[in-house]
């Protein structure tokens, strides 16, 4: 039996290199993704982080990072129950299609019925919906995220 | 071992009643939707018909029309000859406010395992609820080509 994975696609007009930015810039991700900022240098094998408020929220490695193609990375939440689940991986995948960019997020290797699924299955759907309005409208999207977020706790 | 359907949620910096006409007026369906007109009165039991291009691609009968709230078909595929023997399934949209934005789950279900029909649909719904949004939220629906999709017969 497969791992439970939850895949997302969405279309964005916008080019495959301002997607791309969008990714994997913390100034850009803060303004869609509920305030969380990353920060790496994208070489594979290398960290990256979310923080939120300077605290880390999620973390793990560089997995692949081909520009503007297809970014990967493993996927470890901070929170205390999560804690003990595996190290999940998230893919992106670009591919220009006419003026739009279809975006297909993959999160996969989770735990069966674990914090991390839940969480990502109710969250992954708001970040892309944000992300794509602020591409397309140069807004963000007055969105409350999932109620979990509020209770963030850190990796420290 | 998950039941075999399709769900996609999003949020759509608009209101229920205007995402209602967007899902239920052809004026709306024939930019967002590859050119497809839906052709119902929206009345419970009536039938109910996708119109691409001037063909017919998939038929059923309205479920459930709930104004903003809820809206459901039964939906069958006719046109495509692999897809047009497979059991009938249903679609559902379900509308809820969320905050200043609303929230946008389509469910389709009810497919045998193995269904070409789940494939096809599962790669035309993020294009079609893609373009909606745009649509909603900036007045221009999106210009994905078709073939876009990688869908047989769609090009």
């Amino acid at each position: 039996m497969n791992k439970p994975e939850f895949v997302y696609t969405t279309y964005i007009e916008t080019t495959a290199e301002k997607l791309w930015q969008a990714l994997t810039d913390g100034d850009f991700t803060e303004r869609y993704w509920f305030g969380h900022r990353v920060a790496s240098d994208w070489k594979v094998g290398g960290p990256y982080q979310f923080t939120k408020q300077a605290k880390p929220t999620i973390e793990g490695k560089v997995l692949v990072s081909d520009p503007p193609k297809q970014l990967a990375y493993s996927w470890d939440s901070c929170s205390p129950e999560a804690k003990r689940e595996r190290t999940s991986r998230v893919t992106f995948d670009l591919e220009p299609r006419g003026k739009v960019v279809k975006l297909t997020v993959t999160h996969d290797n989770l735990d069966e019925g674990g914090k991390t699924l839940r969480d990502i299955s109710g969250g992954w759907p708001m970040v892309m919906a944000s992300l794509k309005s602020l591409l397309e409208s140069g807004r963000v999207l007055d969105i409350y995220p999932p109620s979990a977020a509020a209770k963030e706790t850190t990796c420290a | 071992m998950p039941r075999p359907e399709f769900v996609y949620v999003t949020y759509i910096e608009t209101t229920p009643e205007k995402l209602w006409e967007a899902l239920t007026s052809s004026e709306f369906s024939r930019r967002y939707w590859f050119n497809t007109e839906l052709k119902t009165d929206w009345k419970i039991g009536s039938p109910f018909a996708l119109v691409m291009n001037g063909t017919t691609t998939d038929v059923g009968e309205i479920l459930e029309a709930d104004p903003p709230r809820r809206l459901s078909y039964s939906f069958r595929h006719v046109r495509d000859d692999d897809m047009r023997n497979e059991k009938p399934t249903k679609v559902v949209f379900a509308i809820e406010p969320h905050g200043k934005l609303v929230k946008l789950t389509l469910t389709h279900e009810g497919f045998a395992e193995g269904s070409k029909l789940l494939d096809g649909i599962s790669r035309g719904w993020p294009a079609i609820l893609s373009s909606l949004k745009s649509l909603l939220e900036s007045g221009t629906a999106l210009a994905i080509p078709p073939s876009a999709l990688g869908i047989e017969g769609m090009s």
